[in-house]
């Protein structure tokens, strides 16, 4: 008698049983004693034309019966039959296209599943989807967390920055224990415990004209989170040349905006606006501050859009251009048409490839730092406390906002917001030096240019502004 | 929500086995590692208390390949039995790669395991997820993993 062992797995279908002795000459009339034995055992080693199954390798004693006479390999009493799957795998090739869902992803998502117009089958669509998040901020949060929920199979998020309180305001996939961590971290991390089954993709990256083409090539859409110009433009045109939908929203201060844009027969955002505003015109949120929900609000409707033309349910927002105030709590809409004169997407497009896109919106690529020295008329924070110690005589103006001098301020400094600088020019003195500041050294920079141009000789701009006076001088003023 | 959902496929594993598993991976980092889950099975749901690393013992470049070799799978189902427990599972990672069941991995894999997958980003472990193949090696149903996070 021969013994075969039984492999875990296998024993529910032999009686539970873990050995089972046996009589035939060869391996052949062993098994085939077997599965006489245990008819079920037969479909688990054979295929359907009577051969082992191609992963079913089958063990005399310490051999290979491979290597041996194959299965007329000779058997005697007392030796050990085993079988033993082959295994082998690896991360290349992609990963196959779920044909089914789960009975957990059933149940969690049972509310999508019993709507007609998702159904089984557009929830198949959302778990075969893959979509591209480009920024993982305030429009990036409520996005990543929706579309996770939603069961969308495969998220990229493209972020290479880290969260800090100011973020906290808004980005809403951040928690305040994630300060300092890198956002792509703290939103996996959430995405993840939010839904399981989805699979995330991160790019450590920022996007740019080299790298865009190769990780945009993946996705079915892109949805655009990002909050300035040059990423906007390369996004765009990116998805025109690679006909991808791309889902467009931004926000600032009270008013958010959403489109699609790239869709089959639409318009792009070149359509809309085929040249970036001249630097500096347009804030940004960390200059004009935007209120915290409106994201949120935004980023949803684009998390909507995204999720329609996956599931191709209603009329996704194509040509139009939804225009949200939340001041006045009015949508309103304005008409996109597709210009056959646009460079990208028009009859004769001049965007053939992705271009420089910080030259094109007018930003030096590589801003030569001057960090450790200081540019002609500017004046360190130190040095300006030190004059004030020392009680030089000079003026030191603050020109931001009044609002914002009520969250922090330089007891020594005079109020003169940049707005007001024209009309208010009188109160200085050009004789005695004048040293500005605001929050950064941004708007400071543009009241000395101004002064300068004014007649004034001796104007000095606060580098850092009162942030880098909360670093470096006195880190009681709060930093906004 | 429905009454009847079936019952939950779900693999539970130890801390020893786990810590196990993943100073594999991370060793094995940027290669993909390999190794055996031993433990039991209670109705249904599984249970590893022990993890085998095995070498990886595919012949071309291993960054995103694995072979395991049959004889020591033969062996792990030996130790196993030895100790009263079974064979119940197999491990590999992705390195720099999320814990998918690859079309290379379905194909190469066997109906009668969990498969766990475990993605190492940047030499360190990132996540996990477990999965079983059908009959014939054309889907893997995903099965839920429940690892020690200390």
């Amino acid at each position: 008698m021969a013994k075969v062992l039984i492999p875990t797995p296998l024993r529910q279908y032999a009686d539970k049983r873990d050995s089972v002795e046996l009589t035939g000459a060869t391996v052949a009339e062993v098994l085939g004693a077997l599965t006489t034995q245990y008819p079920d055992l037969r479909k688990q080693i054979y295929n359907d034309e009577g051969k082992l199954r191609s992963f079913v390798n089958v063990y005399l004693n310490d051999e290979d019966i491979r290597y041996l006479k194959k299965e007329a390999t000779s058997v005697a009493s007392n030796d050990t039959l085993s079988i033993v799957p082959s295994i082998a795998g690896g991360s290349t090739g992609v990963a196959t296209p779920p044909a089914t869902l789960s009975n957990d992803e059933i149940l969690r998502y049972s509310r999508h599943l019993i709507m007609p117009e998702v159904g089984m089958e557009g929830q198949l669509k959302l778990k075969n989807a893959k979509v591209l998040l480009v920024g993982a901020g305030g429009l990036g949060a409520p996005l990543g967390l929706y579309l996770s929920a939603a069961g969308i199979g495969r998220i990229g998020v493209v972020d290479f920055d880290v969260v800090d309180f100011t973020n906290l305001q808004r980005q809403v996939i951040h928690g305040t224990k994630d300060v300092g961590r890198k956002k792509l971290d703290s939103a996996s991390e959430r995405m993840r415990d939010i839904n399981p089954n989805v699979q995330i993709d991160r790019y450590e990256v920022a996007l740019s004209s080299e790298n865009a083409l190769e990780i945009l090539s993946g996705y079915d859409l892109v949805v655009d989170g990002t909050d300035n110009f040059p990423t906007r433009y390369l996004v765009n045109d990116a998805c025109v040349l690679l006909k991808k939908p791309n889902v467009y929203g931004s926000i600032f201060r009270f008013e958010g905006q959403a489109t699609v844009f790239a869709y089959p027969g639409g318009p792009c955002y070149r359509c809309l606006y085929p040249e970036p505003p001249p630097p500096g015109l347009v804030p940004s949120c960390a200059e004009g501050g935007v209120l915290g929900i409106l994201p949120g609000l935004i980023g949803l409707v684009q998390a909507t859009e995204a999720v329609k033309l996956i599931l191709g349910a209603g009329d996704p927002l194509v040509g139009r251009l939804l225009l949200y105030d939340a001041l006045a709590m009015r949508f309103r809409e304005l008409k996109l048409r597709k210009s056959p004169e646009c460079p990208a997407c028009g009859d004769h497009p001049t965007i053939t490839k992705l271009i420089d896109y910080q030259q094109f919106c007018g930003i030096p690529q590589h801003q030569p730092a001057p960090e450790p020295g200081l540019a002609q008329g500017e004046i360190d924070p130190v040095e300006v406390k030190k004059k004030i110690d020392r009680g030089d005589r000079f003026l030191l103006i603050d020109v931001r906002e009044p609002h914002e001098y009520q969250i922090c301020n330089i007891p020594y400094a005079r109020l003169i917001p940049l707005g007001e600088l024209p009309k208010r020019v009188h109160e200085l003195d050009s004789a005695i030096e004048i040293v500005a500041h605001c929050k950064s050294g941004v708007r400071s920079a543009k009241a000395c240019d101004f002064l300068r141009q004014a007649g004034f000789r001796k104007v000095k701009n606060m580098k850092g502004g009162i942030v880098a006076w909360s670093d470096k001088v006195d880190p009681r003023v709060p930093k906004y | 929500m429905p009454a009847e959902a079936g019952p939950t496929k779900m693999i539970r594993i130890d801390k020893a086995a786990w810590d196990a598993m993943v100073a594999h991976a991370e060793a094995k980092f940027p290669n993909e590692c390999c190794g055996a889950m031993i433990g039991r099975i209670d109705d249904g749901s599984k249970h590893v208390s022990a993890a085998i690393p095995m070498e990886n013992a595919y012949a071309g470049g291993q960054g995103s390949r694995y072979e395991l070799r049959p004889e020591d799978l033969l062996a792990a189902e030996r130790r196993a039995r030895e100790t009263g427990l079974d064979l119940i599972g197999i491990f590999h990672s992705h390195p720099d790669c999320d814990a998918y069941f690859s079309k290379t991995d379905l194909e190469n894999s066997c109906p009668w395991y969990s498969f766990v997958v475990l993605s190492v980003k940047g030499g360190k472990f990132d996540h996990a997820a477990s999965f079983l193949p059908n009959a014939d090696q054309t889907a893997a149903e995903k099965e839920e993993l429940i690892w020690p996070k200390s």
